[in-house]
């Protein structure tokens, strides 16, 4: 027998008065490492609901369940974790839009009840949930690009003596690239007004496969070259990527796949080359977005459609309210002209209710929609308003795009903050850079900076064009010398709405202005003008607040076969007039054809 | 510890030194000079303890990185001695053993054959299982293991779960009658 081999057991016994070098288990807490990964935590409030934790997850641990109402920007829905499956790899944490998602350090949790390990971070308390310690989302890498990818646009220099389009469009690279940071989520599809297939055309683009793209813009969207440069782009302000970086530019990637489709291709890729009659006929009164959008998808289920226009072109306020270094004339006719393609006829300089009146309009169709939009220009009706050279701006932006002539003078004062004031002071200044070589319009608006109604791109480009954009400032009088004014006194304005949320600007007397201009532009909203409707005929509508025709679901009016919709009803804007036109035409479908529906 | 960083350079011909911080440094050598490289750092150079050997895939490069963490518990310094293998698609890169230097290696190369399918030919117990009792899949370890796919096939799903796509809920809450799902019915059904 070898001693030391008989020995050796007992040499354990030289540790018995050492500090053990393991852990009393399970008397002591034995807490995780800083950054370990244990059970979930969810910031309910951040959390919007995208899912892009369940897309991630390779071991399907995570479904979405409701816990609140959708809303825009957040479908209510939130992960619920399957802890049978998590491997607690922590994906879900690092590629969440929100920032909302992240692990405790917290590891140990007994249950009997399998069930209790299927649980809802944030929403199922949890002994954890205010634990700092866990992982979190490093910030030193990202899963995707959170800078949206920039779009070549005409310097300044080169835009602020000419309307030539500003807005270059993306390349391909340009465009895949920046689809490449779309995560799907389709947030965004419940706010667009006319709820497009926002994340299916940006996949079209990610794949190459714009026909398919140019396909799914049609479904909800006649007007993609339009929108596609003018959208107010409700869709980005709730886009999952915006709240950690940029919102994906939907409107740019949009005006992408209309861009690379040719007009001649459309009718095949689009499947429309035989539209079956249905011998129904419907009128429609004026051809902006909502008429155009009504008059498309009417042709598409077989009418026979007829559009009156009072101008002596097609397009509305795309036309005639918005400038064309915005949106280029090609582009309005290349998606008006393919509606006219599909049998789609306008009858133009005629005036409804003077030319033709309503109730004949009645008669000869089997329906009529109108949208007549927001024509008339809207006054502060301060001293010195009344004066002939004080304008409205839809008038004047008209009468740019008629080549009317009228003087433009070296000083302009533009009263309003919103787009359609920043379209006019920005014509303005370019029609006086052509003419004096130099720019002198000043926009003056209520709201403060930070408010302004203006999407800020178009402030800030109006600024790069020396256009000076003053906030805060309320109009008092026009000042006029023989005749003429010589400019806008103005007060500080310091809020606009009371404490009850009622528009009623408090101003300080004291802190005071002069923007000196001999031409004045209004600019503080439009009007509807409903002249063409008889008051007999009136009658029979209902009207509502500020003189707004009551419309149901489909936009029919009290009027069996009368549907209204665009500015007139809901807006204003581009988008809410084709989602309008394509909810009566459906409206327009159901009435005619009641035993089919 | 220089003194053996200079020795893998000098005589194996070692590269791309990287000193993370003092005492702790990674060198790249060649695979056939490794266990040369190892054994020299063992014996010579004081670096008797083998704390870890780990594996990364870099697949889009066609590389499979061993890595050999040794310990220094003299001059208390360690060595990460890396190794690039040519990644095969079907996993079954080889590498000589070291277990003769270090009786425990024998269970990091079991686990490295396990996870991540690479070789040692003569290490003992190298195909026993490690932790997964039962696999008959791709090694899990490697980049293009498909965890979804694995998981669907081998694992039921849960009795009572249920989840919904945001864009459809929201759709269901918010605009159930969206005017496309009815025109495009009407004029294209096949769309």
């Amino acid at each position: 027998m070898d001693l030391k081999k008989l020995l050796t057991p007992f040499t354990a016994w030289g540790n018995i008065t050492k500090d053990p070098v393991t852990i009393k288990d399970p008397f002591n807490e034995r807490p995780g490492a800083d950054r370990y990964r244990g059970f979930h935590k969810n910031d309910i409030d951040q959390c919007i609901g995208c899912g892009t934790c369940e897309v991630i997850c390779e071991n399907e641990a995570i479904d979405l369940v409701p816990v609140s109402d959708s809303k825009d920007g957040d479908s209510g829905l939130r992960p619920m974790i399957d802890y049978g499956r998590c491997c607690w790899c922590a994906l879900c944490v690092d590629i969440c839009t929100t920032n909302s998602l992240s692990l405790s350090n917290e590891y140990t949790w007994v249950s009997t009840d399998p069930e209790d390990f299927r649980f809802v971070p944030g929403v199922d308390k949890k002994d954890w949930d205010n634990n700092e310690k866990g992982w979190k989302k490093p910030d030193n890498y990202e899963f995707y690009s959170l800078k949206r990818v920039h779009m070549d646009e005409l310097s300044p220099e080169e835009r602020s003596d000419s309307f030539i389009e500003m807005m270059k469009g993306y390349s391909k690279e340009q465009a895949q690239q920046e689809a490449d940071r779309c995560v799907q989520c389709g947030i965004c599809t419940a706010t667009c007004p006319a709820h497009m297939g926002i994340p299916e055309y940006i996949k079209a683009i990610r794949n190459d496969d714009l026909e398919e793209g140019l396909r799914i813009l049609y479904d909800t969207n006649p007007l993609p070259e339009i929108c596609g440069r003018i959208c107010t782009h409700k869709c980005e302000t709730v886009c999952s990527m915006g709240h950690k970086g940029d919102p994906i530019s939907i409107r740019w990637l949009k005006r992408y796949i209309a861009d690379q489709n040719p007009s001649e291709k459309y009718k095949e890729i689009l499947e429309v080359e035989n539209l079956q009659p249905k011998g129904k006929k419907v009128a429609i009164i004026g051809s902006g977005p909502s008429g155009l959008s009504a008059a498309h998808y009417l042709a598409l289920m077989g009418y026979e459609v007829k559009i009156f226009e009072k101008l002596e072109a097609a397009g509305g306020m795309m036309r005639y309210g918005i400038p064309e270094y915005r949106l280029p004339y090609d582009q309005i006719d290349k998606d008006i002209d393919y509606i006219l393609s599909l049998g789609v006829e306008i009858q133009y300089n005629v005036t409804i209710g003077k030319d033709i009146t309503l109730d004949q309009l009645g008669k000869d169709y089997d329906a009529v929609f109108s949208g007549t939009g927001l024509h008339l220009g809207r006054s502060t009706g301060i001293p010195g308003s009344d004066n002939k050279h004080v304008y409205a701006s839809p008038d004047l932006l008209r009468w740019i795009v008629e080549g009317k002539e009228f003087e433009v003078p070296e000083s302009v004062v533009v009263i309003g903050g919103g787009n359609v004031a920043m379209d006019i002071t920005r014509s303005m200044a370019r029609l006086q850079m052509v003419k004096y070589g130099k720019v002198q319009v000043i926009a003056t608006a209520l709201e403060t900076e930070e408010n302004l109604p203006a999407d800020l791109e178009e402030v800030v480009e109006g600024r790069e064009e020396a256009c000076i954009i003053n906030a805060g400032w309320a109009p008092v009088e026009i000042e006029i010398k023989d005749g003429v004014p010589t400019g806008l006194h103005v007060v500080k304005c310091n809020s606009l709405f009371d404490s009850e949320g009622r528009f009623n600007p408090q101003t300080d007397p004291n802190v005071k202005e002069f923007w000196p201009g001999t031409m004045i532009i209004e600019s503080i909203g439009q009007g509807m003008d409903l002249s063409y409707i008889s008051e007999e005929f009136k009658t029979k509508l209902e009207f509502g607040p500020r003189g707004r025709v009551q419309t149901d679901e489909y936009f029919q009016t009290g009027v069996e076969w009368f549907f209204m919709g665009g500015d007139i009803i809901e807006g204003p804007d581009v988008i809410h007039g084709i989602a309008n036109g394509h909810k009566a035409a459906v409206g327009i479908d159901i009435m005619l054809n009641p035993e089919k529906n | 510890m220089q003194k053996g960083i200079n020795n893998l350079i000098e005589k194996f011909g070692a590269s791309d030194l990287e000193v993370r911080r003092p005492g702790l440094s990674f060198i790249t050598v060649e695979n056939t000079k490794a266990v040369a490289a190892i054994t020299h750092l063992k014996d010579i150079d004081g670096y008797t303890i083998l704390s870890l050997i780990t594996a990364v895939d870099w697949i889009e490069d066609g590389i499979m990185q061993l890595t050999y963490l040794l310990n220094n518990p003299e001059e208390i310094a360690e060595i990460g001695l890396r190794v690039m293998l040519e990644r095969k698609e079907e996993a079954g890169e080889s590498m000589e053993t070291i277990h003769h230097l270090w009786p425990n290696a024998k269970k990091w190369q079991q686990e490295l054959k396990e996870m991540f399918g690479i070789d040692f030919p003569t290490s003992p117990g190298l195909n026993d299982p490690f932790i997964l009792e039962g696999w008959d899949a791709a090694p899990p370890y490697r980049r293009d293991f498909d965890t979804n796919k694995y998981a669907e096939e081998t694992f039921f799903p849960r009795p009572g779960r249920e989840t919904h796509d945001p864009a459809e809920h929201m759709k269901k809450n918010m605009y159930p009658n969206n005017p496309s799902d009815y025109t495009n019915k009407k004029y294209n059904p096949n769309r």
